[in-house]
């Protein structure tokens, strides 16, 4: 018998935080593994519901579990862990680096396997009484029963015999993982009713569409379409005005904010801390939201028009570029700032001559590619009221059926937008190359 | 392109190539001020028309009028300063024995400018390059670098005094066409009120609907990216300036970058409403939609990366005696593999957050019941919806973030 590997007997946790942080991978893998068994049960049911009950049993309906379905549900993936985990090699296993060895850092035999699978079940009923009584890693019933453990790879690789890897389509979770991605592939294919046939099938009565586009008719670029009272020009300008505006606005009010959501600024200490997750919680809720749905609430703020889409471009400028700045502000050197801090200066002094001078260059580039995006932004918020270019573009697309050439109308300001982004995009790449 | 034409045999570029190139910079600079002082008169005019007659107009003179004290201002600024055509070149105007011109010189070449028009063509064939202004007035544009001159404050040079009006101006033409109101910002926000209130207690029975909807959404996301990846992967290739030699892979190369640089100009949402025509409502042309932006995303993307690869390996293999196919397997992929799932996770984030709003215009997903909501002041069901989304896109952009940054 090889000897026991220390690890398994001296350390002890003694606290209850160390004792689940040395459980964590293990609990995190059976999570994810739980979380991928409950997506096939689900991926099946759908499937299910789509091709046999839709089809054969209820036309209107879909499939629901009864009320015992969903315990059955949930128990069952439990138990498809379960044996994954005792019998091969999961996805979760393999991405936390676990491996399921004896104690002797041998290969389990098949006994060993089923012992382990089959104690598990009275484990996970002691589990509070495990974690209790004994603080060792591999303390688990079912790991003591069966004498085997989930060890770190990392740690034992050395110690393994060698032997030749298999190809991926002989190890379990290559096979999984090829799985996983085909069923997602079938049911994505349903969910988003994906028609190829109807793709081609209409292609030639798009046709018209098409031809209309590329043969945009410019006959309002700078003369003011009479019902509309504005021209291409003028509204492809408020888009530009509107970005700008938007991120002027957005980056005066996320400098400051950048530097309450840096690590290095706000140190350590508890309200820093607070401060530090406040700002950051802020931009990641403001950033999840886009744009276009912002301009639905100012359309009722400030009314329809260009500054309910400035307002709205605002917000998102502010979160996207809080968390870009305050990124920045974290990677700066420390250098400068501990040479200033040790003449005596304040905080505030500190950020001033060391951090703002650091950072000026990329918070430029920044702004400018910010501005970029929000020109994007501004040609489509238009829809919910925003105003800009979009505002031309979506009134020729509801003229259709009533104007002749609605269709070209719309290819020109599509055109229009095409050469301004492009324009944009160049001329702020050739500027963000030589600032930064 | 020095060493292979000029090598061994000349000293340096004719003449005739020099004068052009001068000639070339004379125009740019005077264009330059021109576009600039075009661009302030017209939105001189739009302020002046806003505030005197209220009226939102970009004219007030005829345009041939506009047009000649443009070209009179650029002039003279050109003359008498240093404009923002010439600060960009870095030119500075000096006499011939590099002392600062004086005001009288200035003055001539400034009138003598207006006689040389045609005879700029002449500078090409005249020996010293000068056209007829710079001689008569004995005065020449050389390189900033060249004239040592003192420092003024930023108050006494003329071209930044130029861009900090440009800044105002266009900040007070952007206020004004973008009908920026303060006071409306603050008296209209009690309207808002039920909306929050309406958000902060979301209905909760539509929590199932809710999820259902999500999950076709992150699906409509994921099936736009796997078909972008597979049309993308290719395309890079083709895409790549370092792969793509002799004519015909220029050619292939400027097509496949002018179609996608065309492509991705146009937002998803644009392309929805052409998909929507082609095959009606529903997830499906959503799904077009977001693959056809991703195609050309991510071919930009995944081509720079291509371009940026390093020669070595690439090199070694073909020295091993290796075809093409192979140089590309052992050579390029390895490189390339952990950039390019790196990109493609960052597309799938953004994907998904355009799958969210991608159904305002009939593209299906979960952003189609909310519009609806909105359009009909159901803020409550709204509310919900927009917590799922925050939910799901602030999930997928952690582990995005998290996963890219271990693919490094």
């Amino acid at each position: 018998m090889a000897k026991r590997p220390s690890r398994l007997k001296s350390t002890r946790a003694n606290s209850l935080p160390a004792l689940l942080g040395a459980i964590r991978p293990r609990l995190f893998a059976f999570l994810l593994d739980w979380t991928s068994w409950g997506y096939v049960a689900y991926a099946v049911m759908f499937l299910i519901n789509r091709y046999w009950f839709v089809r054969y049993v209820n036309f209107y309906g879909t499939l629901t579990l009864p009320t015992w379905g969903w315990p059955l549900v949930v128990l069952s993936t439990l138990e498809l862990v379960v044996l994954s985990h005792a019998f091969g090699h999961s996805i979760g296993l393999s991405l936390f680096g676990l491996k399921l060895l004896t104690y002797s850092h041998r290969f389990p035999t098949a006994w060993d396997r089923i012992s382990r699978y089959l104690w598990w079940h009275a484990a996970v009923l002691l589990l509070p009484v495990s974690l209790w009584r004994s603080g060792r890693e591999c303390f688990l019933l079912h790991d003591v029963r069966s004498k085997t453990c989930m060890v770190p790879l990392a740690e034992v690789k050395d110690e393994l015999p060698v032997t030749r890897p298999r190809p991926w389509y002989l190890t379990n979770r290559g096979l999984m993982a090829v799985a996983l991605i085909g069923l997602t592939f079938w049911v994505g294919w349903q969910a988003t009713q994906i028609n190829l046939e109807r793709l081609f099938s209409r292609a030639p009565k798009s046709a018209y569409l098409w031809k209309a586009l590329v043969t945009p008719d410019f006959k309002h670029l700078a003369m003011p379409d009479p019902e509309l009272k504005d021209s291409i020009m003028g509204g492809m300008l408020e888009s530009i005005f509107m970005a700008l505006l938007a991120t002027i606005f957005g980056g005066l009010i996320a400098f400051p904010l950048s530097f309450l959501g840096a690590r290095n600024i706000m140190g350590f200490s508890p309200l820093g801390w607070l401060i530090f997750t406040l700002a950051r919680a802020f931009f990641n809720i403001f950033r999840s939201i886009e744009s276009i749905l912002w301009a639905v609430v100012f359309a009722v703020w400030v009314g329809f028009g260009p500054f309910a889409g400035v307002l709205a471009l605002t917000i998102h400028t502010i979160a996207a570029l809080g968390k870009l700045y305050s990124e920045q502000v974290e990677s700066i050197d420390p250098g400068p700032l501990e040479a200033i801090a040790a003449t005596g200066a304040r905080r505030w002094q500190v950020v001033l001559y060391g951090v703002i001078p650091q950072i000026i260059p990329s918070y430029l580039a920044f702004s400018l590619y910010r501005w970029d995006i929000n020109v994007r932004m501004s040609t489509v918020i238009a829809l919910v009221g925003g105003g800009g270019i979009g505002r031309i573009l979506f009134y020729y697309k509801g003229q259709v059926g009533r104007l002749s050439n609605a269709w070209n109308q719309v290819g020109a300001v599509v055109v229009a937008i095409v050469a301004v982004i492009w324009l944009l995009d160049y001329i702020s790449g050739r500027v963000r190359e030589k600032i930064i | 392109m020095k060493d292979r034409y000029y090598a061994g045999f000349m000293q340096e570029k004719p003449r005739w190539m020099r004068s052009l190139a001068d000639l070339r910079g004379r125009l740019f600079v005077f264009i330059t001020d021109a576009i600039a002082l075009i661009y302030l008169w017209t939105m001189v005019s739009y302020c002046w028309n806003t505030f005197v007659f209220q009226t939102k107009s970009f004219v007030t003179l005829p345009w041939w009028v506009m047009l000649l004290v443009v070209i009179e201002a650029a002039a003279l600024w050109e003359n008498f300063g240093v404009s923002i055509g010439m600060k960009l070149l870095g030119l500075r105007l000096t006499s011939a024995d590099g002392s600062g011109p004086s005001m009288g010189d200035r003055a001539l070449r400034y009138l003598t400018w207006h006689f040389s028009g045609l005879p700029l063509v002449g500078v090409v064939a005249a020996k010293d390059g000068q056209a007829w202004h710079d001689r008569l007035s004995g005065l020449r544009v050389v390189g900033a670098e060249d004239v040592e001159t003192e420092r003024y404050p930023w108050y006494r040079r003329s071209w930044s005094i130029a861009l900090l009006v440009l800044l105002i101006v266009t900040l007070v033409a952007a206020m004004l066409v973008t009908r920026v109101d303060f006071v409306k910002f603050f008296t209209g926000a009690p309207k808002t009120g039920r909306i929050w209130r309406a958000f902060l207690s979301p209905e909760w029975s539509l929590l199932g609907d809710g999820i259902r909807l999500l999950i076709v959404t992150v699906f409509m996301a994921f099936m736009a990216t796997l078909f972008g990846v597979i049309c993308a992967v290719p395309l890079s290739f083709l895409a790549a300036r370092n792969l793509t030699q002799g004519l015909i892979g220029r050619t292939v190369y400027t097509i496949v970058r002018g179609a996608m640089s065309i492509t991705r100009s146009i937002e998803p949402i644009i392309w929805a409403i052409i998909f929507v025509v082609w095959v009606r409502v529903g997830a499906f042309p959503g799904v077009l939609a977001l693959f056809v932006h991703s195609v050309a995303d991510l071919t930009k993307l995944y081509s720079e990366r291509l371009e940026s690869i390093d020669p070595g390996p690439v090199e070694a293999i073909r020295a091993t005696g290796a075809n093409k196919l192979q140089v590309i397997i052992y050579g390029i992929i390895p490189q390339i593999l952990n950039p390019y799932l790196s990109f493609t996770l960052y597309r799938w984030d953004i994907n998904v957050r355009m799958a969210t709003i991608i159904g305002i215009v009939g593209g299906g997903g979960i952003g189609q019941r909310l519009y609806q909501y909105t359009k009909l002041w159901r803020w409550s069901e709204a509310g919900l919806l927009m917590l799922l989304i925050m939910i799901v896109v602030w999930a997928m952009d952690y582990t995005s973030s998290r996963l890219r940054a271990r693919l490094g």
